[in-house]
């Protein structure tokens, strides 16, 4: 018990200083939720990376949204929850048809880097979208998680594959909802 | 007043170079290390010679192996106790011994890249100065650990760190970190071969006053972009617009091993004297190592200018918070200012990497 409030003094200390500290003296991303999506587009699945990461001021928010046994701990059921809401607040279509987000990888760092402002929790979805067919296609994407204490960005990733062309990206003006144009272009028969 | 910069980074144990763009007062040029007469063994013989100053147990946490995967990428933006760096502390050095680090910083990067490194660190001591930061935090014990959890932010020039990956050699690979708020070196050798890919520079505050006179960590970098999307015409213009607020660098620290798609107006579309001023822009960075790597990585992009992007977000008028970036085949360049309350233009990070090389790993291939 004594440890726990002393460990809660502790993490109020930091906060607190790094709240007082003033705009012009020191402006690292205290209160915002900084989401960074990042598609990745080639001709056989298309995957979405995300890198998640709470500034001080809104950590205990964001944990309070993982850890929902407030038992200190992150547990996989945790992380599945999680990434399930993730998934609910995220939207995305190819050539207007709806698509499915499947979690294939996650990493949570521990709650005490999370509180630091330098943790990053860490999503990949795969897009479920079948097989491309060649040509061009556009596919949108929003992102509602979390909006008021959230900041966004939103970029394709360079194709590996030599047969994908992203033609154009664009985004709304704070990037919670982009869209990227690209083609893929028919592999040469030998 | 403040002390002059020169004053000041003698009295931190930083070797000022002579400074042609900062207050006057002559500036001592660091001795001078006796080794062969290539770079890398210049490079080296300055880092030995820094090795000779410490003892064994420094010397351990000084040199990691250069396998050293985790910290290799253990760097960052983030001021102490945030982020926790490895090697030794500016601070628990002697000033013999922190004489001997920055001159193998400054063997190691060409004379305005060293000058970009000791401006950067200068306004971090600024910020700790105006009484915005410096609050030491608790657990500072010996052997240079850092405010503890709970602690205070912790700035200046004492909290720059330096790490060596692998032992210096003129022909085997190995590493130089030195970083810290605002900063991050990461120079990879291997022989004659060096890459700055990726560092971070940045600066807070992006201008302050040494005895009447600015400085401006950024302020070429600042400078320059604005210029050359000044000398784009409306349609070039349209092309380099990124209609987005861009809140921060896309690639910076923890990014490794991601890229994106490039945007923004192609090298093919801009004009010769444009190109030469894209090119100019993206010196201020791989300007900041020596003249024979900064040759090579200029050559490279030269080779593929036209495949180089420019691309723009935010204010188009000279001053105001503007966000850019150059992408080409083997560079990416961000420089973003940090939109957080206040003027942004007073708080910006950028990054260097090369797609193909980040760290040098094609040299390092079996």
């Amino acid at each position: 018990m004594v440890e726990a409030v002393i460990t809660l003094l502790r993490r109020l200390s930091l906060l607190s200083v790094l709240l007082a500290l003033t705009p012009a003296g020191f402006a690292h991303r205290l209160d915002e939720y900084l989401q960074a999506t990042l598609v990745a587009i080639e001709p056989d699945e298309i995957r979405l990376q995300i890198n998640l990461t709470p500034g001080v001021a809104v950590a205990e928010n964001v944990l309070a949204q993982i850890d929902r046994d407030q038992d200190g701990a992150i547990s996989k059921n945790e992380v599945a929850a999680y990434a399930e809401s993730l998934k609910r607040d995220f939207t995305i279509r190819l050539d207007e048809r709806d698509l499915e987000l499947q979690l294939t990888a996650s990493k949570f760092p521990a709650p005490a880097d999370l509180r630091t402002g330098r943790g990053i929790i860490q999503a990949e979805f795969f897009v479920v979208s079948g097989k491309l067919a060649s040509g061009a296609h556009r596919l949108t994407l929003e992102n509602r998680h979390l909006p008021e204490i959230s900041v966004y960005l939103f970029n394709a990733a360079r194709p590996e594959s030599g047969t994908i062309q992203i033609n154009r990206q664009k985004r709304n003006e704070n990037q919670s909802s982009g869209e990227i144009e690209f083609a893929l272009q028919p592999t040469r028969s030998a | 007043m403040r002390k002059t910069f020169v004053s000041l980074v003698v009295t931190a144990g930083m070797i000022p170079l002579a400074a042609t763009s900062l207050p006057a007062q002559e500036a001592t040029p660091p001795a001078s290390p006796s080794s062969s007469s290539t770079p890398a063994g210049e490079i080296a013989a300055a880092a030995k010679t820094f090795l000779d100053t410490l003892d064994d147990t420094l010397r351990s946490q000084l040199v990691y192996d250069f396998n050293d995967r985790e910290q290799r990428r253990r760097w960052s933006n983030f001021p102490s106790p945030i982020f926790e760096r490895g090697g030794l502390r500016m601070g628990d050095l002697t000033q013999a011994q922190r004489a001997a680090a920055m001159t193998v910083l400054a063997a190691a990067l060409s004379p305005e890249g060293y000058e970009k490194v000791l401006r950067i660190v200068e306004a971090d001591q600024a910020l700790k100065e105006t009484g915005s930061g410096g609050l030491e935090g608790p657990g500072r014990g010996p052997g240079g650990r850092r405010g503890g959890p709970g602690g205070g932010l912790i700035f200046g020039h004492d909290n720059y760190y330096i790490s060596f990956l692998g032992e210096p050699s003129a022909s085997e690979p190995w590493m130089i970190q030195f970083g810290g708020h605002h900063l991050a070196i990461n120079l990879t050798l291997a022989g004659e071969r060096g890459t700055l890919a990726p560092s971070h520079t940045g600066a807070q505050p992006a201008i302050y006053e040494i005895e009447g006179k600015m400085v401006r960590p950024l302020g070429d970098e600042t400078d320059k972009a604005f210029a050359l999307f000044s000398s784009l015409d409306e349609t070039q213009r349209q092309q380099a617009l990124i209609g987005a607020k861009m809140h921060d660098l896309v690639l910076g620290p923890g990014r490794d091993g991601q890229t994106i798609a490039p945007e923004g107006i192609q090298g093919s579309a801009l004009s010769d004297k444009q190109r030469e001023m894209l090119l100019d822009l993206a010196g201020e960075w791989t300007g900041i190592q020596n003249e024979a790597h900064a040759r090579t990585r200029m050559e490279e992009m030269k080779k593929n200018i036209v495949r180089t992007w420019f691309a723009w977000s935010g204010p188009t008028e000279k001053g105001g918070a503007a966000y850019f970036r150059i992408q080409g085949p083997t560079i990416i360049i961000e420089y973003a200012p940090q939109r957080m309350g206040g003027d942004a233009t007073g708080h910006i990070h950028t990054i260097y990497r090369d797609p193909t090389n980040d760290y040098g790993v094609k040299w390092l291939k079996p």
